[in-house]
């Protein structure tokens, strides 16, 4: 097990360099540092831009460019935005209001997918799989932002209706300026608030796909021998179920799961454009490709990229453990 | 050569009786099918994927031959009949805040986001058949360098990855522009699908078989691995259909997709929809209604042609 984890953290370091490689030279061929001031009027002159490509060592041979910036970020220098502030100040607060959101989030789907899943493997073809069956699908099919606005447009407002009082809210990850002045329970119920539809968004988009994994991977188990067996033996119904049939039907979900939450590190974009979260996906969208910002789209690009590396590791690892054949092959 | 294929009565046309005379007594006849027969009569007993070819038969013709029907063009402004409600007799489904018939524009949707996803699937479906092909075929090098390439993009978000690109291309935001940016970077699950089979489907004997008889690598991917490997092709082009539908919308949403004058989608419609969601309702419910119908019937004939190829996961008939 030592040595299965200690290759694969290697070759996830490998991954991690041939990606920043890669995105480098994208984004060096596709963004131009200097587009911005070709439009302005009058065009400064060419000595400007001669001095600005000096400054950002445009001329530079496109290797030494690379270094540069690889040794930049890896010392938690990503650069300067064009606006002059620093990036890797702004992604570590991105992260942060990333991070809130799906945290809560995956935690909720894991465990709504678990229960759904199970209960439409055992009770397979009665009514109650057909209804659980029905709505997953029927949540498969929504575009996130739709389902984002219609929880808007009626919990949060019905909700609010009923208590009378601002409960939930619509539009960013806290109230502008209250963490200025106010702190502990005021804050934090403040971003509770904030926080319910998000999440709310979020996790039944993402339950729903993995209940079905959940289900066919249960349904696998259930038809298993060793079930049977366990059966066979005197064992309850339950204690088979859950001991025996769904420690091994959990393996499926957990790759599935960590390979997800690895992408989502990047910011749920779609979700955070709808409820005005300032995250890493406002970032990228906004920040990033909406001015042009090489050292943006660059800095979130890696950022993104180790976190999806780091959870396939952790997808990997897990999957070893929980099954002990493919760590022995 | 004789008939093979079926026996129906007890006598067989064109068999010559045995010696005895009497024919052979049978007391029950079971009709020989191909497996291709087999999987065609599954999908066709198969209530949910029945259901979906229903609907999803229904959405083409809405999109195709609606238009027709109604005669109307989703490009007419109307000045005098701006945000009109659904249900007058005009404006069944409503008018936008342009004087634009929403039910025409509705049909337009259909035909364009389906358009949208003939053109992806044309695109990805042969980019990562071969890329896995030849990955799981060939396998050590080949192997190594095309599916590293494939962990290296997926390494970004494929929503980025659309996003960046169409960035990029600003021409892009047309049915036309989404597709093909969609086809040339949607086969990568396919390309690992493809991979994981054709892996296991060449140490098969009749694989050996054909090696043997001296087939080409051509010949023994072409004949003998894809038509095996054709249930997994077809489930993957249906779900991936639906999620394509869904991810132009994103892309639309986001402004990165189907943009500008003139140009339609359900992406497009349920995007604006959305920011019409309390001041004009109608806006925002039969757009996004008619996406969840489309993506959801595409879903269940998925789920249906699933079950007809492997039946192993569907009850046992008692």
């Amino acid at each position: 097990m030592f040595f299965f984890t200690i290759r694969r953290i290697i070759a996830s370091v490998f991954v991690l360099l041939a990606s920043s490689f890669l995105v480098f030279a994208l984004c060096a061929a596709s963004f131009d540092p200097l587009a911005r001031y070709y439009t302005l009027q009058p065009r400064p002159p060419e000595s400007f831009f001669a001095n600005l490509r000096e400054e950002l060592g445009l001329d530079d041979n496109f290797f030494v460019r690379y270094w540069n910036w690889l040794t930049g970020a890896l010392t938690g220098d990503f650069g300067e935005t064009v606006n002059g502030t620093p990036v890797a100040e702004q992604l570590g607060s991105r992260l942060l209001v990333t991070g809130r959101m799906i945290l809560l989030a995956m935690v909720i789907a894991i465990v709504l997918a678990i229960i759904v899943g199970v209960i439409g493997a055992v009770r397979q073809y009665k009514a109650s799989d057909y209804v659980l069956t029905f709505l997953v699908y029927l949540l498969i099919a929504l575009p996130t932002f739709w389902f984002a606005a219609l929880l808007k447009e009626f919990v949060a407002g019905g909700v609010n209706d009923l208590f009378g009082e601002q409960i939930l809210y619509t539009i960013g990850e806290e109230t502008p300026g209250l963490a200025l002045y106010a702190d502990g329970w005021e804050l934090w119920s403040d971003r509770l608030g904030h926080l319910v539809l998000p999440t709310v968004s979020l996790a039944l988009l993402a339950f729903a796909a993995w209940s079905r994994f959940q289900r066919s991977a249960m349904l696998d188990v259930l038809g298993s021998d060793y079930m049977r067996l366990a059966r066979a033996k005197g064992l309850t119904y339950r204690r088979t179920v859950v001991r025996h049939g769904l420690r091994n039907a959990l393996i499926p979900l957990t790759t599935v799961v960590a390979l997800y939450v690895g992408t989502l590190f990047g910011g749920a974009i779609i979700t955070e454009q709808v409820f005005v979260w300032h995250g890493m996906g406002e970032y990228l969208i906004q920040n990033g490709i909406g001015n042009n910002d090489i050292n943006v789209v660059l800095g979130w690009l890696l950022v993104s990229a180790v976190f999806v590396v780091l959870f396939n590791l952790v997808a990997d690892i897990l999957y070893a453990v929980l099954d002990p054949r493919i760590r022995l092959s | 050569m004789v008939a093979t294929e079926t026996s129906t009565g007890p006598a067989v046309p064109g068999v010559p009786s045995s010696p005895e005379g009497g024919g052979v007594e049978r007391e029950f006849t079971v009709k020989a099918r191909s497996q291709r027969q087999q999987i065609v009569r599954r999908f066709l007993h198969d209530k949910v994927g029945m259901t979906g070819l229903a609907i999803f038969v229904l959405m083409l013709g809405f999109g195709f031959l609606g238009p027709v029907i109604q005669g109307v063009d989703y490009a007419d402004q109307n000045v005098g009949a701006q945000s009109v409600p659904p249900g007058t007799a005009d404006y069944l489904f409503g008018s936008d805040e342009i004087g634009r018939d929403l039910l025409a524009g509705l049909m337009q949707g259909v035909q364009r986001s389906l358009f949208i996803v003939l053109l992806f699937v044309v695109i990805a479906l042969p980019i990562g058949l071969l890329v896995g092909a030849l990955a799981g075929y060939f396998g050590r090098w080949v192997d190594s360098v095309l599916m590293r390439l494939v962990d290296l993009i997926l390494t970004v978000p494929l929503l980025v990855v659309l996003i960046v690109v169409a960035s990029n291309f600003p021409g892009s935001r047309t049915p036309l522009g989404v597709g093909i940016i969609l086809g040339l970077f949607g086969w990568l699950d396919l390309a690992r699908i493809v991979r994981s089979q054709f892996l296991s489907l060449r140490e098969k004997e009749y694989v050996e078989a054909a090696h043997a008889m001296g087939a080409s690598s051509r010949r023994i991917i072409f004949k003998h691995l894809i038509p095996n490997a054709l249930g997994s092709l077809i489930v993957w082009t249906t779900l991936a259909a639906a999620v394509a539908i869904i991810l132009e919308a994103s892309l639309t949403y986001l402004g990165f997709g189907v943009n500008g004058a003139n140009q339609t989608s359900l992406g497009r419609l349920v995007s604006d929809g959305v920011q019409a969601a309390s001041t004009r309702p109608w806006l925002f419910y039969f757009p996004g209604l008619t996406l969840i119908i489309i993506v959801l019937s595409i879903n269940l004939i998925g789920d249906g042609i699933r079950d007809a190829f492997d039946p192993s996961n569907r009850r046992v008939r008692a």
